[in-house]
């Protein structure tokens, strides 16, 4: 990896989304129905605001969602 | 459920579905199993339970190979801990459930989170939490043309000053450890004695002063997250 794209990658983790977002309960309240339909190909975030963004600022959200996508849909 | 906690990032206040399903068949027949006295409800929650295991089982393969001091039984052990743990969560919070999903794939979030917690705790056991930046010399480039050196050398000086200025002690030992150090949010969790959800919180905070300190102070943040 790139200096610069450590650079950015560390920048992106001090600072997180910029977009509202949910918390972590939240999230996991939430992570089964949004699973289900981003494999359904449904609008995930008209249907369930805030979620997206929390993902990319939150790691182990987005480890736990990965894993629950990769098991509901067999990838 | 414990790991993750009560406090909550109220910037999207809560989360309506527009349209919630009706409970399908198979999970209609999970929660009156469930729901059942005798024989049906110990025949029910022993499914449960070989379902769950499937899933910290499926969790575990996914981490093995960051994980390669652990044995085979120890690993054995985790999953079987992470099932009877989420065994009692989805037990405890089966009121819960709304039909928003199925109720297989309601159930596994919690068994994949346990598995996940504990497999990130086992990975720091016995480790010291870096709390302090272990170096800021890593994201200097040694590549950049002059002007870009300097432009990227003046942002790392202003988000150094930003984090010991604009932040708490607090706000600031969690962003650290959190976005710099990449310890994990369970794990510095446990060692703190709180929870997931009130140190993203905390983390939510700071990443938001830190964000507007620096846009206050005109750097085009955007450019820098968005650039190739």
């Amino acid at each position: 990896m790139s200096d610069e794209s450590k650079m950015r990658q560390a920048l992106g983790r001090l600072l997180g989304p910029a977009e509202p977002e949910v918390g972590c309960d939240v999230c996991f309240d939430e992570l089964d129905h949004y699973v289900e339909l981003e494999v359904a190909g449904g609008d995930v975030d008209a249907e369930i605001p805030g979620l997206r963004a929390h993902l990319a600022g939150c790691p182990a959200c987005r480890e736990e969602h990965d894993s629950l996508l990769a098991l509901v849909s067999g990838r | 459920m414990s790991a993750v906690g009560a406090a909550t990032v109220k910037v999207v206040e809560s989360v309506t579905p527009l349209a919630v399903p009706a409970a399908d068949l198979e999970s209609a027949q999970w929660l009156r199993g469930l729901r059942a006295q005798g024989e049906e409800h110990d025949a029910a929650v022993a499914r449960l339970h070989a379902l769950l295991l499937r899933a910290a089982h499926f969790e575990i393969a996914r981490r093995r190979q960051a994980l390669p001091h652990l044995r085979g039984n120890e690993l054995e052990d985790i999953a079987v801990e992470a099932a009877d743990d989420a065994l009692l969560s989805v037990l405890r919070r089966l009121d819960d459930f709304r039909g928003a999903s199925r109720f297989t794939t309601w159930a596994y979030k919690f068994a994949l989170l346990e598995a996940a917690v504990k497999l990130r705790k086992r990975a720091w056991q016995g480790r010291e939490i870096p709390l302090e930046p272990e170096s800021w010399d890593e994201y200097s480039s040694s590549v950049l043309g002059p002007a870009a050196a300097a432009e990227q050398g003046e942002l790392l000086t202003a988000v150094q000053r930003a984090i010991d200025d604009a932040l708490t002690p607090h706000q600031r030992t969690i962003l650290i450890a959190l976005a710099l150090n990449g310890v994990p949010i369970d794990v510095l969790a446990e060692r703190l004695n709180t929870n997931r959800g009130a140190l993203y919180k905390t983390l939510h905070d700071a990443r938001r002063k830190l964000r507007r300190h620096l846009l206050e102070r005109g750097f085009a943040l955007d450019d820098w997250l968005e650039a190739e």
